[in-house]
């Protein structure tokens, strides 16, 4: 009955390092950094809680509903470590350099296709004489511009009122 | 077994039978959660902003203008329900609170600049703040990015009559920013590209870049819902919370390009090298009393970056204090109204 928990936490703790270590040689494809992200450090204390939950678990007779607690508990302690080991890993330099690339590629990829699909929309509406998106989107921009202008013409005369000793309404 | 632990099974299976008759209202017949409901007036709009007037006793005659984010999310997470919120509890206090929404921006509003919102939206937010509580001077409260954005229009307006300035979990030192900073560094990030091409932020990559900062929050959230499922007044707390933190807001395009390369790239604020409407943005400026609130866990405006501004205000009234929680629960939820939420009121409340 002892060797149990511990078989089964063994295996766990094997996939949550192999796990990291794949996530840290995905994210360094080039080089490993001087200071890679050691999932040892989060998984530890998690492992250790778990091996405690588990032994109560299997020591309890007869179970209650308070190992329904300590298995949430675990559970947030795993979700917590993971958490952290993708923040640790997320906060890389070689994690912001890979983004930046591979958004680079999506915006590079998404630019002439965009605009590919703008002008055969834009064509297509004209065809039907309907107004396009940038025209309407225009309209809205004037009108933005005319509110503007209005305030400005407001705030001008607020100032006249306060300069003659009136409140403005 | 004894008879204690067949009451706790029993009292576990009532609960799990409240679970799923939960889980099964959640999904066919999800309902509206009623947010914002503390009663507001609308003052002022200009474009899609809009000034909210909330109801109090105005115990304290000085109002307290109070400017959120522009984008991300929308500003009901403030008064997300009765007894948990930031607004119902001010207002209860007897300040007379005023809400600036900068709303929801359009394809048409791609030309507004962080500039133009400092320069021209908030100077006349302040001046309808004023007309209409009918008092000389207001407080201003800056929370996230609307902190840094007021303490530049405080720096670059001194005829506007400010009597105390808060800064709650608002960066001003981005180097120090977090994860957020490191993202967007201008090796990485090419902002005038991503602007040039998608026109405005969309709001799905916002919502894409704030779930890819903790990829587990979906996760966690879900094992604690399917926890507290049982609980109907948890259950309608996070109906309310899970719509705010799905409903997110697109940047208008140069406002986000401003944002990013000013603040983020160059970190013109904290450096004194920001210009706004021809006048330098000076921090030292300010010099009214100032509040500076940080959040011990806050992983968007990390308490360093946020801290900072102490050292560049003018103020010699100026305190600084860091609070549990992250950069929401610091001002949302039951932490807030525990820890927050008293320290802000109390603080004004002495100025």
């Amino acid at each position: 009955m002892e060797t149990t928990p511990n078989q089964l936490f063994e295996m766990w703790r094997k996939q949550v390092e192999e796990s990291a270590q794949v996530w840290t040689r995905l994210l360094s494809p080039e080089r490993p950094a001087a200071t890679p992200p050691d999932p040892t450090v989060f998984w530890r204390p998690v492992l250790d809680q778990g091996l405690q939950t588990w032994a109560k678990l299997f020591a309890q007779t007869p179970a209650t509903p308070d190992l329904l607690a300590q298995w949430k508990q675990f559970l947030d302690q795993w979700i917590e470590a993971w958490s952290k080991i993708l923040g640790q890993t997320m906060g890389t330099e070689q994690f912001a350099k890979l983004m930046g690339q591979s958004f680079d590629q999506f915006l590079a990829a998404l630019g002439p296709l965009r605009k590919a699909a703008e002008q055969q929309t834009e064509q297509a509406l004209q065809a039907l004489g309907l107004p396009s998106r940038s025209q309407v989107t225009a309209v809205a921009k004037q009108i933005v511009e005319l509110e503007e202008r209005l305030e400005r013409l407001e705030d001008r005369i607020d100032a006249v009122l306060r300069r003659f000793g009136k409140e403005p309404q | 077994m004894g008879a204690e632990t067949i009451r706790e099974w029993q009292e576990e299976l009532d609960k799990n039978v409240r679970r799923l008759r939960n889980l099964q209202t959640l999904v066919t017949r999800p309902v509206e959660p009623r947010v914002g409901q503390t009663p507001r007036e609308e003052i002022y709009k200009t474009n899609k902003s809009r000034l909210y007037r909330y109801a109090s006793s105005r115990r304290y005659r000085t109002p307290v203008l109070f400017v959120p984010n522009l984008g991300i999310s929308r500003p009901y997470i403030f008064d997300l329900l009765p007894g948990a919120s930031f607004i119902e509890h001010m207002t209860r206090e007897g300040f007379d609170f005023y809400l600036l929404d900068w709303g929801v921006f359009g394809p048409e509003d791609n030309d507004l600049t962080v500039e133009h919102c400092v320069t021209k939206i908030l100077p006349r937010m302040a001046q309808k703040v004023l007309q209409s509580s009918d008092a000389r001077e207001l407080s201003v409260l800056g929370y996230c990015m609307g902190a840094p954005m007021s303490a530049s229009f405080i720096a670059t307006h001194p005829e506007v009559p400010v009597k105390n300035y808060i800064d709650l979990a608002g960066p001003v030192d981005f180097s120090k920013v977090g994860v957020f900073g490191l993202w967007l560094k201008k090796e990485y990030f090419n902002v005038d590209r991503v602007v040039d091409t998608l026109g405005s932020i969309p709001a799905d990559l916002v919502k894409a870049g704030f779930k890819l900062v903790k990829p587990t929050m979906d996760l966690s959230m879900s094992l604690n819902l399917w926890w507290n499922l049982w609980n109907d007044n948890y259950v309608e707390g996070f109906q309310a919370l899970n719509r705010w933190a799905n409903e997110y807001v697109a940047f208008p395009g140069e406002f986000f390009r401003q944002w990013v390369r000013d603040f983020y790239q160059e970190n013109k604020l904290y450096r004194g090298e920001l210009v706004m409407g021809g006048r330098p943005v000076r921090l030292e400026n300010i010099t009214c009393p100032v509040y500076v609130v940080g959040a011990k866990e806050d992983y968007i405006a990390p308490p360093a970056c946020v801290r900072a501004l102490i050292d560049l205000v003018g103020s010699r009234d100026k305190e600084y204090v860091e609070l549990p929680g992250g950069h929401i629960s610091l001002i949302a939820g039951r932490g807030a109204a525990r820890h927050c939420w008293p320290k802000v009121s109390g603080w004004l409340a002495r100025h």
